[in-house]
């Protein structure tokens, strides 16, 4: 049975746990949003080590689990003498995630436009910077507006992995409350909602945009 | 004047350009004409720095051409096949974009050029319209508008008429005409008969990589027997 008195007087530690979850996926959108972005226009440099490096970067952060990372970041690093707290540490570790595979979204798109955009920006006198800046950055971000939003909503998901660390998240929060009353079903009934509200609104943010965009063009 | 001496260019062993030479004034339109496969379209590349030449001398008026850095002093301009508009861009921006960030006009001012030339080529209700959403005739009169907003002394025209309904081809010659009648070089490739039989110019024709005839249409109007392959065209 869903023990409603339960969830209601419960509702106060989900909500703080829902706001550290935004914040999380927020940083990490940021992260891996810019840092990918620039990833993934460098990776289509004529430079072989540049893409060495970058493709490097891809395999490591797309071939281990997300959960490792964030243990490493949390674990490892100050053992050189990087202390990060467990929130910085998830959210930098979910955002460098994230920019792994972003970067490979944003090189699709840079690699479906059509190379005549690059030749007569070129031709007018645009730098090579100028044209990543202003003609295939823009164009090469609407193409993969889908897959970034799929991305984003797959941060909110897992944000949730910042528990491991003792981040009082979403998840974390309703582990705690579980622990304390047995009552499984309630709490994580309550919690799946709440992300399902997340990602939710979230979809829909995104669809708007995409159809602004697309109106636009 | 524009010279061209000695233009070579070598794709995978194979000779696309042989000591291509060649010489045309201010105010006149070169028309390369050839068979696919000829190097009309590489000279044409090679001139606005979207190839390097092998070897070959350019001046201009005299003065040495550095092709490497043309682009940037806005010499030469290109109005491609297929328009190559920046496509998440509105007409008007198409024409300023390039103005403020490569020539560094002031936004008022590469406004203002804007306005001039899509009023010029009928295009100023569709200021504020993404490029996606014009026609093809639009689409090249705004590749030309785009071109001349920088003001380029040699504009070149790769196949302008290959991407159009055939019934525009007195329009594009029109709009090319008017190009070296305000003193610039126009140097253009075609297939186009139609296109050909409207335009007043020096023909050019390339065959395997360099040139085997050249010479004013009206004289090879004229005089078939001087200038046979040319002729045939005209036949």
């Amino acid at each position: 049975m869903i023990d409603f008195t339960l969830i209601w007087d419960s509702l106060p530690s989900l909500m703080h746990g829902t706001s550290i979850s935004v914040q999380i996926t927020l940083i990490a959108m940021v992260i891996g949003l810019s840092f990918g972005s620039i990833l993934g226009l460098a990776e289509t440099s004529k430079s072989r080590s540049v893409r060495f490096i970058i493709g490097t970067y891809v395999t490591l952060f797309r071939g281990t689990p997300m959960l490792i990372q964030i243990l490493f970041v949390y674990y490892v690093l100050p053992q050189f003498g990087v202390m990060i707290a467990p929130f910085w540490a998830a959210s930098l570790a979910i955002g460098l995630n994230s920019c792994a595979y972003i970067s490979q979204i944003i090189r699709s798109g840079v690699n479906a436009i059509p190379k005549g955009q690059l030749e007569a920006a070129h031709t007018l006198g645009f730098s090579s910077i100028q044209t990543m800046r202003y003609i295939i950055f823009p164009q090469a971000f609407r193409i993969s507006l889908p897959s970034l939003g799929n991305e984003m909503i797959t941060l909110v998901k897992d944000s949730s992995l910042a528990s491991i660390i003792g981040v009082m998240e979403l998840s974390k929060e309703a582990s705690i409350i579980r622990s304390r009353t047995y009552d499984a079903f309630s709490v994580l009934l309550a919690v799946s909602l709440i992300y399902l509200v997340m990602t939710g609104i979230l979809s829909f943010c995104i669809k708007k945009y995409e159809g602004k965009v697309r109106k636009h063009a | 004047m524009l010279k061209v001496k000695n233009l070579s260019k070598t794709i995978q062993k194979k000779s696309i350009l042989k000591n291509l030479s060649f010489e045309i004034d201010h105010g006149s339109i070169g028309i390369f004409l050839g068979g696919s496969g000829a190097g009309k379209s590489t000279l044409l590349r090679i001139l606005n720095n979207l190839d390097t030449a092998d070897s070959g001398a350019f001046t201009l008026d005299g003065v040495t051409l550095n092709l490497a850095s043309i682009n940037s002093t806005h010499t030469i301009g290109m109005v491609f096949q297929h328009f190559n508009l920046f496509e998440h861009l509105t007409s008007e921006e198409n024409i300023t974009l390039p103005l403020i960030k490569c020539k560094g006009v002031s936004k008022g001012e590469a406004e203002m050029i804007a306005h001039g030339l899509l009023e010029r080529y009928s295009l100023l209700d569709k200021a504020k319209i993404n490029v996606s959403n014009l026609s093809g005739g639009q689409k090249q009169r705004l590749a030309i508008a785009r071109t001349l907003a920088l003001d380029p002394k040699i504009i070149c025209l790769d196949e302008p008429t290959s991407a159009l309904d055939p019934r525009l081809t007195n329009q594009v010659a029109k709009f090319i005409t008017e190009l070296s009648e305000e003193n610039r070089i126009v140097l253009l490739t075609t297939h186009d008969m139609k296109l050909l039989e409207q335009l007043n110019g020096q023909l050019f024709l390339i065959e395997e990589g360099t040139i085997v005839e050249s010479g004013q249409k009206s004289d090879c109007i004229s005089n078939p027997s001087t200038y046979p392959k040319l002729a045939s065209y005209f036949m």
